[in-house]
């Protein structure tokens, strides 16, 4: 797996991974399938080999990811499955392709991963791999992952593949009293999908200081042995809410806890609940940790201090910031960067822009409105009182700005016509790079950011991007005409999708 | 030298080097220019193929459409679903030709596709068919020659007088989506001029009325041997002959290409025109010289696809002097065989297994490698630049106007070659 360095310095990584952030692709245009999802997890442990259960192409053409379309899959050996099979069944094939996996790649994890041949022709995976495995075929373990055992929880064929792992490998036949424990210890468990999310060195480190012990960080090097050994923490961290998870704690009686605390927003209906990053959005998290830990006596005193002394660099690092007038989409929290603009930088939100195009068919009704909503409700919560823009084309945009006096366009050229602002003089800072490149739990962070917003703010204008010569959707403002129509096309065409629209 | 040996692969797992009938057919109907292709499938086959299109250079023309199969009409169906796709697809891009790819998954549960195309033809003015790519069908290739062979029944020959259409060549097998098409495509199409030869119809790479005039040309030229099929259904219905030209990588292959051509047109070749080609490449070659001569007999690989890859390989060993050690053959067409013989490789695989590939090619000591994106992590491990070639390419753009082809892609080729080589940092 690659890594950036700790302040973002990857040389060439952020450029190459920034250059495909642009792509309308993941509900906008296309949906990867379950296959992508479940090779991510087969490529983040490093001594598993996925074996792919299908014909050639869902092998090959898999090969590029959607994910990251910078970093294909290059080892996708599959059963090569055919129409002998579709008609008679795969079985066979599955129990040799397991077998010579095995002899071909020597490694300590076959993750079966099952199409959509192989699973509307009715094999028997379990029993495939439950009879290979008993007659001493393969020397490693063997799981399979169909995509049907998370109920639809998203990414569907990387929610899937980690909960086949832990319930057929990690939970399967070891009781929970039976394993060693390691005591007062928990998991990180950071699963990048689309950004660099390995930082974690400042949370361990905190929980380290609040007497907590780190049993192990995952996906870093992960090996099987590292996955068999997760039992022995009391909790498992994770980023957004993990269906393996809830079963480890089932069957294995350890804990967890989602920093994007989805759960508990739907009770509460605390929005900040969402939001895991910023100073604030760190101390609740560490504090709930601490909880959960039973360590809320020695933490206080850490947390407090850690957020002391980072208060005080924060403030420092922020002058030429606060203040500021700045324009964003509204997320209603869905990424955190709004709250932490108006908490931790200090700055003055001018013009929020909501685009619901393409969200009508993820969200429900109530859900689109209630994002908008929190999103305004955080704007005048810290003293803004901002022009809200629902679905505006570029010159709306660009008018509301100037009329505004906004400072710094907060925006994306994946959603917005960049170029267009800077053309017309609007400085523009990137969320998208940020989110990937930086955006995690702890205090540095913010610190980061207001970094980050003050080169921005001053970083020489550019003034007549090439961009600006093609002709754009007047809605999808950073679309060209045929890929809007696509997106249109698409949100009609999955409409009713089961799994494709949730609440909030 | 002849070839050491040929190997194919062996055992029941196989990590492919080539794709699935979906996207040959794909690929095909994308050089269709008015045509929209609905991938009727699961969403990973249609993000997969959309993906393939827009991580090349064509961000421009994305014309792939899902009929959005969801989990629920894997019981019931989703011939609704296609349908409704079809209508949008005809509302919003209004094509000439809406060609429908049955995956797997509806494939296997039946659903009547044939029939709605049926329905859907009297309701919208398009052309529209329905072609059966479910992967395990067969590999990329077979959907490729399928498609031109499919697009062949709706050619016709126009009533105009033959005798003007003397000359007029159709390319077949030529791929729009292959790295520097559009930059190839134009140098072929000015080696032909050179020879007061026309282009009629490209398959792919035209408008669907084009393509329907395509019996009006005097000869179909095959590039490579990919679209074999389709040219000998041309010639059955429309009398139209064919030869097998080489893809014009290097010098001797543009020559041949124009002599194939020429020939099969009964047509004295232009050596004039050829000579003054030369003479340019030459000037050009002279310029680095000293750089050729160091670079000679460099070992290489050549990973890619049977109706390029022998070509190019052909045009590293002969002209460059570099020592093709492996060629990699990662999908075979009708002619691929013919070429197993080839004396100017050592080492020839066949449709490999992308793990025993990378082993010979490892064990050869190979020093550099010719291939798609997929070599990438190969080239790493050895520590080889890596030349961007053959399909798939989603790492490197192709905008300008500089061909890998024909005789002016001579110069380009090589000094893409030799500044892979000297490039590279190193510390001693």
């Amino acid at each position: 797996m690659m890594h950036e360095g700790t302040n973002g310095e990857a040389g060439f990584l952020r450029p190459l991974i920034n250059a495909y952030s642009s792509l309308p692709l993941h509900g906008i245009t296309a949906i990867p399938g379950k296959v992508s999802g479940a090779l991510m997890v087969a490529e983040a442990i490093v001594d598993a080999v996925p074996l792919i259960h299908g014909p050639i192409g869902c092998s090959f053409q898999r090969k590029i990811n959607p994910f990251r379309p910078y970093m294909p899959f290059y080892e996708t050996p599959c059963t090569d499955m055919n129409d002998l099979e579709v008609v008679y069944g795969g079985e066979d094939k599955l129990r040799v392709g397991i077998k010579e996996t095995f002899e071909k790649y020597h490694p300590n994890l076959i993750l079966v991963i099952t199409t959509c041949a192989s699973d509307l022709i009715g094999d028997d995976f379990k029993v495939v791999i439950e009879k290979t495995k008993a007659k001493g075929d393969v020397g490693c373990e063997v799981v399979y992952t169909t995509g049907d055992f998370t109920d639809k929880s998203k990414p569907v064929g990387y929610q899937d593949a980690l909960y086949a792992i832990t319930d057929q490998m990690l939970c399967n036949g070891v009781e929970s009293e039976r394993t060693d424990k390691n005591d007062g210890s928990v998991n990180i468990i950071t699963f990048p999908i689309h950004g660099a999310g390995l930082k974690t060195e400042e949370m361990a480190s905190m929980l380290n200081e609040m007497g907590i012990e780190i049993n192990k960080v995952c996906f870093d090097h992960t090996a099987v042995k590292d996955l068999q050994e997760l039992s022995k923490a009391e909790l498992n961290i994770t980023d957004f809410p993990m269906a393996w998870a809830k079963r480890m704690k089932e069957k294995m009686g350890v804990d967890y806890f989602s920093t994007v605390q989805l759960e508990e927003y739907q009770n509460s209906e605390d929005a900040e609940l969402l939001s895991p990053y910023g100073i604030e959005g760190s101390v609740r998290v560490f504090k709930e940790i601490a909880k959960r830990m039973g360590k809320e006596g020695e933490a206080e005193e850490v947390i407090e201090q850690r957020k002391k002394h980072m208060t005080e660099r924060l403030y420092k690092a922020r002058k030429g910031v606060e203040g500021k007038k700045v324009a964003y989409n509204g997320m209603g929290g869905l990424h955190s960067l709004e709250l932490m603009l108006l908490q931790d930088m200090g700055m003055k939100a001018s013009v929020i822009i909501y685009n619901t195009r393409g969200l009508e068919r993820l969200l429900s009704e109530s859900a689109i409105q209630e994002v908008l909503n929190i999103s305004v409700a955080w704007a005048r919560e810290y003293g803004s009182d901002p022009e809200v823009l629902v679905n505006p084309t570029a010159a709306e945009e660009i008018k509301a700005m100037k009329r505004t006096g906004t400072d710094l366009a907060v925006l994306s050229s994946l959603t917005n016509p960049v170029h267009e602002y800077n053309k017309e003089g609007i400085r523009t800072f990137n969320p998208m790079d940020f989110m990937l490149h930086h955006q995690r739990v702890g205090f540095e962070c913010a610190i980061e950011l207001a970094m980050l917003l003050k080169e921005a703010l001053n970083k020489p204008k550019t003034r007549n991007p090439l961009l600006c010569m093609l002709e754009y959707d007047p809605y999808r403002t950073s679309m060209i005409p045929q890929w809007a129509k696509l997106a249109d096309m698409f949100a009609i065409i999955r409409e009713g999708a089961i799994g494709d629209r949730c609440e909030i | 030298m002849t070839t050491e040996e040929l190997k194919a692969r062996e055992g029941v797992v196989y990590d492919p080097t080539q794709d699935c009938k979906l996207v040959g057919a794909a690929r095909a109907l994308g050089g269709v220019k008015d045509a929209v292709t609905i991938v009727h499938g699961r969403p990973g086959c249609h993000c997969g193929v959309l993906l393939l299109r827009a991580l090349g250079s064509n961000q421009n023309d994305i014309r792939i459409v899902s009929s959005g199969l969801r989990a629920q009409d894997m019981v019931y169906g989703a011939e609704g679903r296609l349908t409704e796709s079809i209508r949008l697809s005809y509302n919003n891009f209004k094509p000439a030709l809406i060609a429908v790819l049955n995956c797997s998954a509806p494939a296997i549960m039946g659903d009547d596709v044939e029939g709605v195309v049926h329905i859907m033809k009297d309701e919208i003015a398009a052309e529209i068919f329905s072609l059966s790519t479910g992967g395990y069908e067969g590999p990329a290739w077979l959907g490729y020659e399928e498609t031109l062979a499919e697009l062949t029944r709706f050619m016709v020959r126009s009533e105009t007088d033959k005798e003007k259409d003397k000359d007029r060549i159709n390319l077949i097998g030529f791929k729009q989506d292959d790295f520097k098409a559009y930059s190839d495509f134009l140098e072929i199409q000015r080696m032909l001029n050179g020879q007061e030869i026309a282009v009629n119809t490209v398959l792919t790479n035209s408008r669907f009325a084009e393509l329907k005039n395509a019996p009006d040309a005097s000869l179909n030229v095959v590039l490579g041997g990919d679209g074999l099929e389709s040219a000998k259904i041309m010639q059955e219905k429309f009398d139209t002959p064919y030869v097998v030209a080489p893809y014009p990588f290097g010098l001797d292959n543009s020559i041949e290409f124009l002599d194939c051509v020429t020939k099969g047109l009964n047509k004295e070749t232009d050596h004039d025109f050829i000579s003054a080609e030369k003479e340019k490449i030459k000037e050009r070659v002279e310029r680095i010289f000293l750089f050729l001569q160091g670079i000679y007999d460099t070992s290489v690989a050549v990973v890619g696809d049977g109706g390029r890859a022998f070509d190019f390989a052909r045009f590293l060993s002969d002209e460059l002097g570099l020592y093709v050690k492996v060629l990699a053959v990662t999908s075979r067409n009708h002619v691929s065989g013919d070429k197993t013989k080839c004396d100017y490789v050592g080492s020839l695989l066949m449709e490999p297994d992308r793990l025993e590939m990378n082993e010979e090619i490892r064990k050869k000591g190979v020093e550099m490698i010719f291939g798609s994106s997929m070599e990438k992590k190969l080239a790493y491990e050895l520590g080889a630049p890596l030349v961007r070639i053959f399909y798939p390419i989603i790492d490197e753009v192709s905008v300008s106007d500089a061909p890998y082809a024909g005789f002016r892609g001579v110069p380009q080729l090589t000094e893409k070659v030799v500044n892979a080589i000297i490039n590279n940092y190193t510390e001693m």
